[in-house]
């Protein structure tokens, strides 16, 4: 064995790497940052708001849809016993309402919604709308929102007013009826953030 | 396994398996090539860490490494001999020129072996190596790491005698040990 003791030596007196220094934290926390957005693209609560990352996560829903059934296996959930087999699918419908809205508030909204989360639009077929949720702020964990828009609700929508395929949303419903009037819309759109933010 | 222990146990080996990997790639290839495949590497172990959950995390990390590592060089080669074809030149001389040892004798005799003889060495002598962790890294039977191993030392041992003796100089193993 001493033989092949003095080979180890040998080389481990020639290792490269021997003056490599230990990584520096802030590297560490970088490089995971970049690991786990990255692969995941199921950004928490805030950064689904950053209008930086709609564009991103528009591209990575294309990618999503396909890779539907590895994403939902291997996606860090925000919601504990989530079920990572099937996709599991809410479904909610969106009446349009003809009625004035009042101006949305978090106390209103943390008192009507039973279930409320961020999700980008994949498929619009006619009506149904279908949405790959992100993050549930409350209500059962689900991976597919199916909306079934019964009305035109372009009125009271917040943001562009309309479902569009790849966009970000907030949605919030009460009892299985989507809650509009400042308090679903697009992701991006101005106040609607900080509303869910106050008020889950 | 649990989404939120999925990434906190991620987390909690992480920065043993970038420091490690950082080192292994660092005896392999330059340091750009490094950061990339370093990058990489770590995507797949995340996507992947399931595999990894019912063993030894840092010897799988080395195995994914070295696929990663094999990736880049392929794909590098392949953009050099474009590059050839393209503007007729020759192709890049070195690839991804592995870094230089400070020992002359063992690096000639390293570079004299067949690859996978020098990897065999270089995970037994700098990652330091079990057999049964080389055989994960590989992907071989520990058995066949043994086999192995004995013998790429051997040639190794036979390199370094043929480069003394040809040099003519006294050096030897014996008398640079410390």
């Amino acid at each position: 064995m001493t033989d092949d003791d003095d080979l180890r030596t040998r080389l481990h007196r020639a290792d490269p790497a021997a003056d490599v220094p230990p990584t520096a934290p802030d590297r560490v926390s970088r490089l995971l940052e970049k690991t786990m957005t990255t692969t995941t693209a199921a950004p928490r609560r805030t950064t689904a708001l950053r209008p930086t990352r709609l564009i991103t996560l528009a591209a990575a829903a294309v990618v999503l849809i396909a890779a539907l059934g590895t994403w939902f296996v291997l996606r860090p959930d925000n919601t504990p016993g989530a079920p990572v087999a099937a996709p599991t699918v809410t479904e909610i419908t969106a009446p349009g309402i003809a009625a004035k809205c009042a101006e949305p508030t978090a106390d209103r909204l943390t008192e009507a919604a039973d279930l409320a989360f961020a999700g980008t639009v994949t498929t619009i077929d006619g009506r149904i709308v279908t949405l790959e949720v992100t993050n549930v702020f409350r209500g059962a964990p689900t991976d597919v929102v199916r909306v079934a828009q019964t009305g035109d609700i372009s009125e009271t929508m917040m943001g562009s007013g309309k479902f569009e395929v790849g966009r970000d949303y907030l949605v919030a419903s009460s009892e299985g009826s989507m809650l509009t009037c400042g308090y679903s819309g697009e992701a991006s759109s101005p106040g609607l953030a900080g509303l869910y933010d106050t008020a889950f | 396994m649990n989404p939120d222990d999925r990434r906190q146990r991620f987390e909690a080996v992480a920065p043993t398996v970038i420091d490690a990997v950082r080192r292994f790639l660092a005896r392999r290839t330059d340091p750009a090539t490094a950061d990339d495949v370093l990058q990489e590497t770590l995507l797949v172990c995340w996507r992947r860490f399931d595999d990894a959950a019912t063993g030894e995390v840092l010897p799988w990390a080395y195995g994914v490494a070295r696929l990663c590592l094999a990736n880049a060089e392929r794909s590098r080669r392949r953009q050099g001999r474009l590059l050839a074809r393209i503007r007729q030149l020759d192709p890049p001389r070195s690839v991804s020129p592995a870094p230089g040892l400070p020992d002359d004798d063992l690096a000639a005799a390293l570079a004299s072996l067949r690859a996978d003889d020098a990897e065999l060495l270089r995970l037994w002598a700098w990652e330091e190596l079990a057999l049964s962790q080389i055989a994960v890294v590989l992907g071989i039977s520990a058995n066949a790491v043994s086999i192995r191993l004995h013998r790429a030392k051997r040639r190794l041992r036979d390199e370094l005698r043929k480069g003394e003796a040809s040099a003519g100089h006294e050096e030897s193993t014996e008398g640079s040990r410390p």
